[in-house]
């Protein structure tokens, strides 16, 4: 068991499946729980059999510096979209993303169109479908990180299998525990920390990503794999003081923004007293 | 065209970043490929940790002085 790997894997897919089962408990709510769960089911066997094939094809057939360039340079693409937004978030210069909204607003186009019957057992075609994408998209970013993950991790080919498998069984708890407490408490999970989430593993997705990058282009890190924890913590160095930037040039961009309204007022204000 | 915007947005989404990460990798291929700059391999690493901060930096920049914000 690769433990790195697999607590890297649970929090990102406990963040992504937070999302999904905010949708997958709108329908069933709303529409039906069958179809719901259903669709949940489905797109779940839809990803298990990528990460099954994809991830067996990665580890056989490409070598390890290849993957390790390739998966690096997309880990950096995958975890710098992740920690730009979380630092945007706590910047204030973007919305909080609130599951309570997201509820609200698919609760009630759900309603617009008509179909909200949940007491009725019928499979709903649209219920399915909606709860099947949702899961899918969101699960999709969960597949991609735990073959990543799983699949640099390591250092040999039986290595490699080793690592596939204890991403998975991160991003599996992940599944699991938002399951079992959204099972438990039949509301949307928005008490969950999902911006603090987003920046730990941003912070985690960027720091594989410039290890392995480099790795793959045979540079050896002074320190070894030790070297993982300095990568950390200059990211969240850097992270901390882009948050105290961004929030310093809101402050003075809407500083700027009164004092321009209210001189035009004064101007006026003199012209009509001269 | 579709399929590629999808991939697109879903892996980065953001053309900043794209093309930092792009320039800092191509610029890791010269110096541990061209022999005129073999002695700078040993920077590598430090080269691509001032590369990602600078997309971060720059990403960031551009959101923050945007007209539209």
């Amino acid at each position: 068991m690769q433990w790195v790997v697999a607590t890297a894997a649970f929090f990102a897919s406990a963040v992504e499946f937070v999302e999904a089962f905010t949708i997958v408990l709108v329908v069933g709510v709303t529409v039906n729980w069958r179809s719901a769960l259903l669709g949940a089911l489905a797109a779940a066997a839809t990803l298990a059999l990528l990460v099954a094939t994809l991830g067996t094809a990665l580890v056989q057939w490409v070598p390890l510096d290849v993957l390790r360039t390739v998966i690096g340079t997309l880990l950096l693409l995958f975890g710098l979209k992740w920690l730009k937004n979380a630092i945007m978030r706590y910047a204030g210069l973007k919305a909080i993303h609130d599951e309570q909204a997201v509820y609200e607003e698919t609760r009630a186009e759900l309603r617009a169109r008509g179909s909200a019957d949940a007491s009725s057992p019928r499979f709903d075609l649209f219920g399915f479908l909606l709860s099947y994408k949702s899961v899918l998209l969101e699960g999709l970013e969960v597949a991609f990180i735990v073959i990543t993950f799983g699949v640099s991790a390591a250092t040999s080919a039986a290595s490699r299998s080793s690592g596939i498998a204890s991403a998975a069984l991160g991003a599996l708890a992940a599944g699991l525990l938002v399951i079992l407490v959204g099972a438990l408490v039949r509301v949307p999970l928005s008490k969950v920390p999902e911006n603090t989430l987003k920046f730990v593993v941003g912070i985690l997705l960027t720091t594989f990503g410039t290890f392995w990058l480099a790795e793959g282009f045979n540079y050896e890190w002074p320190l070894s794999d030790a070297f993982l924890l300095i990568l950390v913590a200059i990211y969240l160095a850097a992270a901390f003081l882009l948050i105290a930037w961004l929030k310093r040039t809101k402050k003075q961009q809407r500083e700027q923004a009164a004092e321009n309204q209210s001189a035009p007022a004064t101007v006026q204000k003199q012209e009509v007293n001269p | 065209m579709k399929i590629i915007k999808t991939i697109y947005n879903f892996i980065v989404g953001d053309m900043v970043i794209l093309i930092g990460i792009a320039l800092t990798v191509l610029v890791l291929a010269l110096i541990n490929n061209v022999g005129a700059l073999g002695p700078l391999r040993g920077l590598s690493g430090p080269v691509l940790i001032v590369g990602v901060l600078a997309s971060l930096v720059a990403t960031l920049s551009r959101e923050a002085f945007s007209p539209d914000r």
